[in-house]
């Protein structure tokens, strides 16, 4: 799976892959992690608690195509 | 037929058209089903079996024809859609993926057609269901691909970070990949679809309601820019139906090609 011959059509192949990842994995970030802090805030009375999930959603999002992209 | 009815409203002053574009009768009364929309889908397949029966039934070494408007659609398909993702694999996934191409296609210019005027995607279930069977064959060859644990162990752990940092990343790979991608697939399809068939609608009618409906010295210049902008807009609306057919058998290609080969 992670054999290190690259083809010569595998370049453009994960570009177009991180282009057309990169939304959906920003979605799911927030939606995740939001949701997560969502749940925490209403059971704890913590609001800070939905905002800051939001942004570690986002944050895990793009380090996750930067890992998997960016290198 | 929805603008006639929005034309004879009572109120004297200007409506800009809504949903109800998209709220249509049975074509045959007591057959709920049977919409434009479904009428539209069907003819589209047809016009995509007729037009490829007729390019390539009997195919020459020289194209004449049809057969050479079709070879620059299976071509530009081919060098676009699918060798960038499937490499070796892209003859294999031809003949999806150019009838995707061109069935989309075909129901997105049904929007813009004189007197049909009504894209097919503007009703989401008709992108839900090739994005659905998109997914079911995605899952299908990932699964066959790379082993049912293969597939998503590939999918949800990529090679290459930090394992504590797993446990936070392959719910967002999971997330992403099974729920967010399909659904985004079917909604990008849908949504400018829509989108283009109220913005259309909207400066026609604008044109009409002010050169038509109530001429006035005032009105008259508005109407005028209606009229300018429809066709402007119908120009730039071919334009994204293209792209938007373009986008969505890419796409597929894309889940495709993941399913066949891990990403590195």
């Amino acid at each position: 799976m992670s054999e290190k011959k690259i083809r010569p059509e595998d370049d453009g192949r994960d570009f177009a892959n991180a282009a057309w990842s990169v939304p959906s994995y920003l979605l799911s970030g927030m939606i995740l992690y939001g949701g997560a802090g969502w749940l925490l805030s209403k059971w704890t009375g913590v609001v800070a608690f939905t905002p800051i999930g939001l942004i570690l959603g986002v944050a895990l999002a793009v380090y996750l195509v930067y890992r998997k992209y960016g290198r | 037929m929805s603008t006639l009815t929005l034309l004879t409203a009572p109120e004297d002053k200007f409506t800009p058209p809504g949903l109800e574009l998209f709220d249509l009768p049975p074509i045959i009364a007591g057959v709920t089903w049977f919409t434009k929309p479904v009428l539209l889908a069907l003819l589209s397949s047809l016009i995509v079996i007729a037009f490829c029966w007729a390019a390539f039934a009997k195919p020459k070494l020289v194209p004449r024809g049809v057969q050479n408007v079709a070879e620059i659609g299976y071509t530009f398909v081919r060098d676009q859609v699918a060798r960038p993702f499937l490499g070796k694999d892209a003859d294999r996934w031809m003949g999806l993926l150019l009838s995707i191409f061109f069935m989309v296609w075909i129901w997105n210019l049904m929007g813009v057609i004189p007197v049909i005027q009504f894209p097919v995607a503007s009703h989401i279930a008709f992108p839900v269901v090739l994005a659905l069977s998109i997914y079911i064959l995605k899952i299908y060859l990932g699964i066959k691909h790379q082993g049912p644990i293969g597939y998503f162990k590939n999918m949800m752990f990529p090679p290459g970070l930090p394992k504590p940092i797993y446990v936070l990343l392959a719910p967002i790979e999971f997330l992403s990949n099974l729920i967010i991608a399909p659904f985004t697939h079917a909604v990008r399809l849908f949504a400018n679809m829509f989108a283009g068939h109220i913005i259309l609608a909207f400066f026609s009618l604008v044109g009409f309601w002010f050169l038509f409906e109530k001429l006035t010295p005032l009105g008259a210049p508005l109407g005028v820019i209606g009229v300018v902008m429809t066709i402007a807009m119908t120009g730039f609306e071919m334009f994204i139906q293209f792209l938007q057919a373009f986008l969505f058998a890419m796409l597929a290609a894309m889940y495709i090609g993941n399913s066949l080969h891990a990403e590195h």
